[in-house]
């Protein structure tokens, strides 16, 4: 319970900052985990995803208008 | 007081309608589809642009003034809103994707290159444009017309002063004509305005791009990358005409590059000078100087030059092959036989060379292969 727990979390602040807004009380939450790598390899996979989607975006639009 | 604010409105009213008239300020709304949508994205995002900075600095102002201290009013001191912080990450957000659809609307019609009914391919040179008609083998250089006089001042300067050549690019109208864009020996930018292309012209890539114009008439651009000496004395001035009339430009270009090619005549001293004085000037004079002086330490003088003087082969040679890692280009591709032959003996005889040597036509077309 606690693992999915923090799963959301980890999640929501990759999310929060690829958006660009967080708040003080979840970056100390954050700040307090020992290691920083689960937020490095979520950032780069939400970067992955990110311009995968921006390509399958681009590539509808141009299908959509041909 | 009332009467004298009309007055003064009236008066307003009046010069700012002349003034409208002789300074236009916006951009051209252009003579194709394409350049008309992308005028009508511009004014869409200026008029977005505008209401954003109306509600911004308008409830800035308001803030300024509604909550200025001497009312006392308290500042509110805290560290963060998150709510506050991602509506207005939102808003811009979404601003930007509303204009997104449109833009992407018109970038993929620029983009669709397909089904072109004629291709020229454009090629960039210091400084002058080549047109090649790839399906209607028609090839040839266009360079500025405006007289040295006129940009030296000695002259009034014409209505098209710098935005006029020799030999305009000519195109069908509702056509779409594919550009293929490269250069010669630096990056060059072909700018039309009116046909809403600009599109840099690089040495060893072919850009592309195209128009259809729906109103005959005369556009004109420029070089729009700087190109070195030269690069604002490289007009492009495309004629755009009815199709049937266009034909016939086709039809009349072929017949009269047969018919010159034919007159490989001998000609006397002077027709030659008169012809090589006109191709020197639209060819030469910008590096090598009206007076055949050159510019000392970049381009060098011809009047009185050893080479010149002493070795008619060598002349002959460095004007038909260039000079290769110099600024001097092989004119034999740009000038017909004619043409190369005049100028020659127009350099071999003019500001004090007097070699009293002609050049002729058929001795060039016995270098070329």
């Amino acid at each position: 319970m606690a693992a999915k727990q923090s799963l959301c979390a980890l999640i929501a602040s990759i999310a929060a900052a690829a958006f660009g807004v967080q708040s003080q009380d979840k970056l100390e939450r954050d700040f307090a985990h020992r290691s920083a790598w689960p937020f490095i390899i979520g950032g780069l996979l939400g970067t992955l995803l990110f311009v995968l989607a921006l390509w399958w975006l681009v590539d509808w639009v141009l299908a959509s208008q041909r | 007081m009332r009467l004298s604010a009309t007055a003064i409105l009236v008066i307003g009213a009046c010069v700012s309608q002349g003034a409208v008239a002789e300074w236009r300020l916006n951009l051209d709304p252009g003579a194709t589809e394409i350049s008309r949508s992308v005028y009508d994205l511009h004014m869409l995002i200026f008029y977005v642009c505008v209401a954003i900075g109306v509600v911004v600095f308008g409830v800035m102002l308001w803030s300024i003034v509604h909550h200025r201290k001497s009312r006392g009013a308290k500042a509110h001191n805290f560290h963060e809103n998150t709510l506050v912080e991602i509506i207005w990450t939102i808003i811009p957000f979404a601003i930007l994707i509303a204009m997104a659809l449109p833009a992407s609307q018109t970038l993929i019609q620029m983009y669709d290159k397909r089904d072109g009914d004629v291709t020229i391919q454009i090629t960039g040179y210091q400084w002058k444009w080549r047109y090649q008609y790839l399906d209607q083998e028609i090839d040839f250089f266009s360079s500025l017309s405006t007289p040295q006089a006129q940009i030296s001042n000695q002259q009034q300067k014409g209505d098209h002063y710098l935005l006029e050549v020799d030999k305009p690019m000519v195109i069908p109208a509702n056509r779409k004509v594919r550009f293929l864009l490269t250069a010669n020996d630096v990056i060059h930018s072909w700018w039309v305005p009116a046909l809403a292309v600009k599109k840099d012209a690089i040495p060893g890539f072919i850009n592309e791009a195209w128009a259809e114009v729906d109103q005959p008439g005369t556009y004109r651009g420029q070089c729009a990358e700087l190109c070195g000496k030269d690069h604002g004395f490289m007009p492009i001035v495309v004629e755009v005409l009815p199709p049937a009339e266009f034909e016939q430009w086709v039809a009349d270009t072929r017949s009269a590059k047969e018919a010159e090619a034919a007159a490989d005549t001998e000609q006397d001293l002077a027709q030659l000078m008169a012809r090589g004085e006109a191709v020197y000037s639209s060819q030469c004079a910008a590096c090598h100087q009206p007076g055949g002086a050159g510019i000392p330490g970049a381009f060098p003088a011809l009047a009185g030059s050893e080479l010149i003087l002493r070795d008619r082969a060598a002349h002959i040679d460095i004007v038909v092959n260039g000079r290769a890692g110099t600024a001097m280009q092989a004119f034999g591709q740009q000038l017909n036989p004619v043409d190369l032959a005049a100028v020659i003996t127009y350099e071999r005889n003019a500001w004090g060379n007097n070699t009293g040597d002609a050049v002729q036509p058929r001795e060039i077309r016995a270098l070329q292969p």
